[in-house]
């Protein structure tokens, strides 16, 4: 399903709103470190190889909740479908530590990386809640209080708040001993800003919290994206056409030769190397797959902040409405244009003495530094080949936390998630047996 | 007995709405096993890459062309035999609609449904079931490999039929598939149109079965028709017919890994069209191993 995920991204072609950004973002710090590492690049489109997986459990119970939250805004017309916060919870029979795992950039609280996650600690004993990311519309509709998502302590905020509300209604014969928190990519980030307020609020007592290949600063990274997605498609129509072009023809000719009736995912994974051969092709699948996700996020921040970018406030669109163009139009936008035309003047405006600089600083994970680097309940689990990072935001990461990290060779981003070596790291890290990297 | 239905409508829709206005919903999905699935990954992957080492040696023609008259080596997909971008849908307004209705269908009834059956049915059960309704679908599959001209999957069809009726046990175990080898490649009458030149035509979202093409909803069509007419052993026009049908429906609907608005984005509608139209393109290319593709028009919306 990845690759028809990956042919979808590329749905629509793009066509330029060329206004001028009344604000900008400041240029990205170096290249993707993955951009030049082929391995990485591998790695992080394909996951972790299955035959490395750790040890996982016969059986998962697998419990759904839909809350309906108290503070949701007022639900844009084309987003009926995500009126409640679907979260899914695994409770074991016995008293024990919950594990609250938050999604990567866009994800939804069950995806095949949640699943892994899931099932290594429900093994390992916990009960486990999943969360999406603050980023995942049905989030952003259901759970957001600004519908502008992508603001490190606004979402920690709003996801603090939903994890508690969530909590409070496990079912009743659940008995929890510890609560502890993780996330990946993006969710890693986030998961260490919740047990930070967290640590003011005490409604949850968060004890340990562990992020997996997280972002050092988001608008570094986005920066990163962008620029993975210039060099590998372009900026225009031309390119993204292209790599469409040659994805269909190479499916289409895999098809044909593996004499299939239906074309099925099991084909699907026997042809992906016929349809992904060079670096620049990797890098576009990942490009794509972050600039899909953002087109979701700035549709929502543009109606839910009415800044009229895409959507014309005074005329949203209607259910059953055509958003053929809305998706064309947002396929050519950049993270710097939602930083920029959306996100920037909408917290500029209500937080006082704001500025652009100071946005992206707070964007930081810098804001808790001194909690990363005195509470010694902060952990890492990041990768040297990880292309959301640089080498300067590889090396803070290890003086913040000093021995609280475990740096892999490769992997990508979290193309090793889940095995072997991760999975016994991660579940020392959450039980306090981590001795520090071997 | 009317009042009876009226009164039981009623009281499903006061519950289906007391469940709506709840603070916060409960849905038991069938436990995951995560063991098992990893094995199938690692069997998956490891056949994936003997058939990649298979490929990469000589291989004898195929069976299927010594059968029928010998084709000449297949041309290419080249880039700019790519269909556009856009994607034919004139009765997209309709089409969102019966999506729409399709999404709480099957959020309020479907899903719940073949939830509870997946996790209340023992897996050979259900593997017998799913076995059952399989090789019905054997009779259309011989009928229409056979108007495709495809004699030798025709023959295969009907083979795996016959060893499964008989001593499959009524087609309740796949016999043909475990014992035999003969693996299971339905077809029916969308592709033998396919196969016949027809184009996809115009994106269809079926009412309660999900998203399609006008083609092959023909094809649907035409699928049931043909099994109502054959009416193997008084299945399809009895009094056991609507069970039998609603038995067929929860277990398709249990294999069935996709969840309506699961992407939690607006723009769904537009990806699953564009994956439907794209994918049965490619099948098509690969049933016309030999003709030239057409040349793709950039003006023109693809299925066209």
């Amino acid at each position: 399903m990845r690759l028809l995920a990956t042919f979808a991204l590329i749905a629509c072609c793009s066509s330029s709103l060329a206004e001028p950004a009344p604000l900008q973002l400041p240029p990205a710090p170096g290249p993707a470190t993955g951009l030049a590492d082929s391995a990485a690049l591998r790695a992080t489109v394909f996951g972790t190889p299955p035959q490395d997986i750790a040890p996982l459990p016969e059986s998962v119970p697998m419990l759904e909740m839909d809350l309906a939250l108290p503070w949701r805004r007022p639900v844009p017309q084309i987003f009926w479908f995500d009126k409640r916060l679907r979260v899914w919870f695994s409770a074991q029979k016995r008293p024990a530590p919950l594990a609250i795992i938050i999604s990567g950039t866009g994800s939804d609280a069950n995806t095949s990386k949640l699943s892994v996650l899931r099932a290594v600690l429900y093994g390992a004993g916990y009960h486990v809640l999943t969360m999406p990311s603050p980023t995942f519309p049905g989030f952003i509709v259901s759970a957001s209080t600004t519908g502008v998502a992508g603001d490190l302590m606004q979402d920690g905020h709003d996801l603090y708040a939903a994890i508690v509300e969530v909590v409070a209604h496990l079912p009743k014969k659940t008995q929890i001993t510890e609560v502890d928190i993780l996330g990946y990519s993006l969710g890693g980030a986030n998961a260490a800003i919740v047990k930070s307020i967290d640590a003011a609020e005490h409604k949850l007592h968060i004890h340990r919290a562990v992020m997996i290949n997280p972002p050092v600063s988001l608008f570094a990274t986005i920066g990163r994206l962008d620029k993975l997605y210039a060099v590998s498609l372009g900026n225009g129509d031309a390119g993204i056409e292209r790599f469409y072009q040659q994805l269909y023809a190479a499916l289409a000719n895999a098809y044909r030769a593996s004499g299939r009736v239906e074309l099925d995912e099991d084909f699907l994974l026997g042809a992906a190397a016929a349809v992904l051969k060079t670096d620049a092709q990797f890098s576009a699948a990942i490009a794509l797959s972050f600039r899909i996700a953002l087109s979701n996020v700035f549709l929502a921040g543009d109606m839910y902040s009415g800044a009229g970018v895409v959507i014309d406030p005074a005329h949203p669109p209607k259910v059953g409405d055509s958003l053929e163009e809305t998706a064309r139009i947002l396929r050519s936008k950049t993270f710097a244009e939602y930083f920029t035309r959306v996100f920037a003047p909408y917290y500029v405006k209500r937080r006082p003495d704001s500025t652009v600089d100071s946005l992206v600083a707070q964007n930081r994970l810098e804001i808790i530094g001194d909690q990363l680097r005195s509470d010694p309940d902060y952990y890492c689990l990041t990768n040297s080949d990880d292309l959301i990072l640089d080498k300067a935001e590889l090396a803070w990461l290890i003086k913040a936390l000093g021995t609280r990290i475990a740096v892999y060779d490769h992997g990508g981003h979290l193309g090793n998630l889940g095995d072997r070596q991760q999975a016994a790291d991660l579940l020392a890290m959450l039980d306090g047996r981590w001795q520090g990297a071997h | 007995m009317r009042r009876a239905a009226r009164t039981a409508c009623a009281l499903a829709a006061l519950a289906l709405a007391g469940c709506a206005a709840r603070e916060v919903q409960f849905h038991r999905w069938p436990a995951e096993t995560p063991a098992d699935n990893n094995k199938a990954d690692i069997a998956r992957m490891q056949g994936v890459q003997a058939a990649a080492a298979a490929a990469s040696k000589p291989v004898p023609p195929q069976a299927e062309q010594t059968a029928s008259a010998p084709e000449p080596a297949a041309q290419p997909v080249k880039p700019a035999d790519a269909p556009s971008l856009q994607t034919y849908d004139p009765w997209g307004r309709l089409n969102r609609f019966t999506y729409r209705l399709n999404t709480r269908f099957d959020e309020a009834i479907f899903l719940p449904v073949a939830n509870g059956y997946r996790r209340l049915v023992p897996s050979p059960l259900r593997a017998g079931v799913h076995n059952f309704f399989a090789n019905l679908t054997e009779v259309d599959s011989v009928i229409n490999y056979t108007l495709q001209g495809r004699l030798h999957r025709s023959v295969r069809s009907l083979g795996r039929f016959v060893i499964n009726t008989t001593l499959g046990i009524g087609g309740l175990i796949d016999v043909a598939g475990k014992l035999v080898h003969l693996p299971y490649e339905p077809t029916g009458f969308g592709t033998t149109l396919a196969k016949w030149s027809m184009h996809p035509g115009p994106y269809l979202v079926i009412p309660l079965y999900g998203p399609s093409t006008f083609r092959e909803g023909v094809g649907l069509a035409v699928d049931y028709a043909t099994l109502y007419e054959i009416n193997l052993a008084d299945l399809y026009r009895g009094d056991q017919s609507w069970g039998l049908g609603v038995a067929n429906a929860v277990d398709q609907r249990a294999n069935i890994d996709f969840r309506y608005y699961s992407t939690g984005s607006p723009f769904e509608y537009e990806t699953i069209r564009f994956l439907i139209v794209r994918k049965q393109l490619i099948e098509d290319a690969g049933l016309h191993k030999t003709k030239p593709l057409p040349k793709p028009n950039p003006e023109e919306p693809a299925g066209k």
